[in-house]
């Protein structure tokens, strides 16, 4: 499984670090940014084919299982090697480190769960869809919206 | 040990979220999602997602306290009773019942509510309002003038079913944001979503046409879109003529009010002004959601006419996807006015001055003296405390020390009371003045109904013990009452809402075991077997004739503009991570960690001129008093205009107490102010 974003959608609420905070125990795996004065974007582990973090980490703590990037605190030295090797900052190392576990054991990811305009979402069919017609829509308008 | 999952509603704002709360060992340990919920599916913003660290905190009032010396002292329930009985009792039997007043909360559930406004006018004082006064007092005067009843018309979902959205004097992107999902999903299916605001927000992101207009001249571009669409024809004639009166004086009102006329007024381009007009005016189904952009104006009440006369000429109302929809702040300031919680109006909106108001809540509460004219509204109340017409207060929930504007004076008359009493979960900034604070229990402590912006009623059940000593409001209203002389016997809320069934019409048929479904009733539902009604005005209007009415409305300037001592105009609002005066929010670390600061958002062009660079503090006065914040450049602000979130005791320092003549509501969104850098 993995999860998707439609920039288009999100408002910035925050509410996907604040859930994200809630359920992993005060330490969240999501940071929204915003863009200026006109979009936001949360940023997330995007579970990478090839995922840096886990080939930079020589202890095995992160690795991957299916198409989850995983992590076992067990082995983590908090050498902080995986934070310096993923390409998208979303490996964060306080003693240890900690990043999206996709709320393993959860029916859903939380911030999926939980965002009210709907911006995130674990179907790629659905954000394929709305990326379409709004190209259609923008081909049709003769314009770039 | 098993965790057991209570369902609950979002003690935050009017869209009325539900969410299980996850109990064990009689603590809230999590929270669950509720997927099937009709207004959010599932889904919480990050204040639902805070929403229990302030059920634990370390602040709660857990014991009645008294003054004592600069400090407070802990009492017993049984002699905190005694003292607010004596004390509401002496002011009653030494200067009348009309010189005590009584603050309900649009935070408390309805049977409080019920309680809260029966006590008070059982024991003869006409003052009992609550801070609905703040928000969207002009929606109840306007829309019941213009429409007969004063809700939101359509459910929050089917705002997907609309084909053009127009959103003015609203950041529900932040204010609400789960409404952004139904935005969405409109614009999916090719909706054309117009915003109308001073500042550009999450929610002017959404937007197809961004109107920017300057704060308080709302009535020009909405005169200046019904003008167009009067001479292009666009208006609706058959539901003009069928349905609704005062289309003639209307159209003769606004004959000179162009699109060019409006863009000097507002500031925003005629041509936008026409493709507004066009677009509302000419898809098949549009829906108008306001907040208070529109109400808290002195112009509220006119402002919330204009809106609705927009809707009414066009036919836009009374089907799938269209409607006037006030979305409303708190999580029961709906339900706090149709518990008849204000000045003018019994429950049920039965108004305070008609004879047969008072003879039916007579008979029904077997009260012969009750009292027959409109009270003071919410602020009437403060200035009447200044001036000593009112002698003793009993506020529930609510925090005008820092909710009310021109809030320094606020709290000098709060002081000047012979008496005050606060009931609240927090010591907050009213509380300090009071002479004894009774600790409440917060939503998840108490059962009880709550009504949302959509008149969607949904029962809240209790997850956990209040702590300490701290009880639900519904049970001290009861011990005050019946140490007042009173027969307050409820034994619970559901035997409250019986009393409701019997005395609110819209809510005969919304009885306690029908709300044991997720989701609720939509009042009006006038019998047990009735479904409740999400769409209102589908077959005419409570009005005479069954006509709704178009009113004209002259524009008038703000009260404050901009002047050479106070060059700009500083308007107010709300931000994502907080809630209204904050007392809960800015408790809650994971909601003030990520918004921990004032802040003043003011155009760069603006800045640079007076040497201000973004992070700088800077002091903000207006005639009222100085507030000091962080500055925030963005092109997003409009030149000449400043904008604070209220959600920070300075912020209410500035604002101005002018207000709308008819509804009371002060003017939050206008005041002129000047802007320095601190050295
Ligand atoms: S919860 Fe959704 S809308 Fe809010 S910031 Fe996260 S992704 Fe964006
Ligand atoms: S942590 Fe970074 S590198 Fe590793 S899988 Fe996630 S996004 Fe890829
Ligand atoms: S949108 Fe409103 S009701 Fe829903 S979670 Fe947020 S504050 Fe609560």
């Amino acid at each position: 499984m993995a999860f998707y974003v439609d920039i288009r959608r999100c408002i910035g609420c925050r509410s996907c670090e604040v859930a994200c905070e809630r359920v992993h125990g005060g330490r969240g795996h999501v940071q929204v940014h915003f863009v200026g004065d006109s979009a936001s974007v949360p940023l997330f582990c995007h579970h990478c084919e090839e995922a840096s973090c886990a080939t930079a980490c020589s202890f095995g703590a992160l690795f991957k299982e299916g198409e989850r990037t995983a992590f076992d605190v067990e082995k983590c030295t908090g050498c902080g090697l995986c934070s310096l090797a993923c390409p998208f900052g979303v490996v964060w190392t306080d003693k240890i480190a900690h990043k999206c576990d996709l709320c393993d054991g959860r029916p859903e990811p939380t911030c999926v769960a939980t965002c009210p305009a709907d911006a995130l979402s674990t179907d790629f069919d659905l954000l394929a869809r709305r990326a379409r017609s709004r190209a259609a829509r923008a081909a049709a308008q003769g314009g770039r919206r | 040990m098993t965790k057991v999952l209570v369902p609950t509603v979002c003690p935050y704002c009017g869209a009325g979220c539900g969410f299980f709360v996850a109990v064990e060992r009689e603590r809230a340990v999590g929270i669950e999602y509720m997927p099937d919920h009709p207004v959010g599916e599932g889904a919480l913003c990050s204040k639902g997602n805070a929403s229990l660290e302030i059920l634990h905190h370390q602040e709660r009032l857990t014991s009645p306290l008294k003054r004592k010396g600069d400090g407070w002292a802990k009492m017993t329930w049984d002699e905190a009773i005694g003292l607010v009985a004596r004390g509401i009792g002496e002011a009653i039997r030494e200067d009348g019942p009309d010189k005590v007043a009584f603050l309900a909360s649009s935070k408390c559930t309805n049977e409080e509510n019920y309680l809260i406004q029966k006590l008070a006018r059982l024991l003869g004082t006409p003052h009992i309002d609550n801070c609905a006064r703040l928000c969207h007092a002009p929606s109840v005067v306007g829309l019941n003038r213009s429409l007969g009843a004063a809700g939101m018309t359509n459910p929050i979902p089917d705002v997907a079913n609309s084909r053009c959205i127009f959103i003015i004097g609203s950041n529900l992107a932040e204010n609400h944001p789960v409404i952004s999902r139904w935005v969405h999903r409109a614009k999916d299916a090719g909706a054309v979503v117009i915003v109308a605001d001073p500042r550009a927000t999450p929610t002017s992101w959404m937007a197809d046409i961004f109107l920017q207009l300057t704060p308080g001249t709302d009535v020009a571009l909405l005169n200046g879109i019904a003008h167009q669409i009067i001479k292009e024809g666009l208006m609706d004639r058959e539901y003009i003529a069928e349905r609704t009166r005062g289309f003639e004086e209307f159209e003769e009102s606004i004959r000179e009010f162009t699109p060019e006329k409006a863009a000097e007024i507002t500031g925003v381009p005629a041509e936008e002004i026409i493709r507004a007009a066009r677009a509302y005016a000419s898809s098949p189904a549009s829906t108008i959601l306001y907040s208070m952009g529109i109400t808290q104006h002195t112009t509220g009440t006119e402002n919330v006419q204009a809106v609705s006369n927009l809707a009414l000429i066009t036919g836009q109302i009374g089907r799938p996807g269209t409607g006037v929809m006030p979305l409303r702040g708190q999580n029961n300031v709906q339900g706090a006015c149709d518990m008849g919680a204000l000045a003018e109006f019994y429950p049920g909106y039965r108004r305070a001055d008609d004879p047969g108001t008072i003879e039916f809540f007579s008979a029904a509460w077997e009260a012969p003296a009750l009292p027959t004219s409109p009270g003071l509204t919410a602020t009437e109340m403060i200035g009447a405390a200044a001036s000593g017409d009112i002698r003793a207060m009993y506020i529930v929930g609510e925090d005008p020390a820092n909710s009310d504007p021109s809030s320094l004076s606020v709290k000098s008359a709060l002081e000047a009371l012979d008496f005050l009493v606060v009931q609240d979960i927090f010591m907050t900034a009213t509380a300090q003045a009071a002479d004894v604070v009774l600790p409440a229990a917060a939503w998840a402590e108490k059962e009880g109904s709550f009504t949302n912006t959509e008149r969607r009623v949904q029962w809240s059940s209790k997850a956990v013990e209040p702590p300490g000593s701290a009880l639900p409001d519904l049970e001290i209203i009861c011990m005050v009452a019946r140490s007042l002389g009173l027969d307050f016997d409820y034994p619970d809320a559901a035997s409250v809402l019986a009393e409701i069934n019997r005395t609110v019409p819209q809510y005969a048929g919304i009885t306690r075991e029908r709300l044991a479904k997720e989701g609720g009733l939509v009042w009006p539902c006038p019998s047990c077997d009735h479904p409740g009604t999400p769409i209102l005005h589908s077959s005419g209007f409570r009005l005479a004739d069954g006509r709704a009415y178009i009113v004209p409305v002259p524009y008038r300037p703000a009260a404050e503009g901009q002047s050479p001592e106070y060059p700009f105009l500083l308007t107010t609002g709300r931000i994502a991570l907080h809630h209204n005066a904050g007392s809960m929010t800015r408790r809650s670390p994971s909601l003030i960690g990520r918004a921990p600061d004032l802040f003043v958002e003011i155009n760069p062009a603006d800045a640079e001129k007076l040497g201000i660079g973004d992070g700088d503090l800077v002091d903000v006065s207006t005639e009222r008093g100085v507030a000091q914040a962080a500055a925030r450049l963005t092109e997003g602000m409009k030149r000449g205009v400043v904008f604070m979130p209220f959600h920070f005791p300075g912020t209410n320092i500035l604002t101005t107490e002018a207000a709308d003549p008819e509804a009371r509501i002060p003017e939050f969104k206008v005041s002129a102010c000047r802007i320095a850098r601190r050295n």
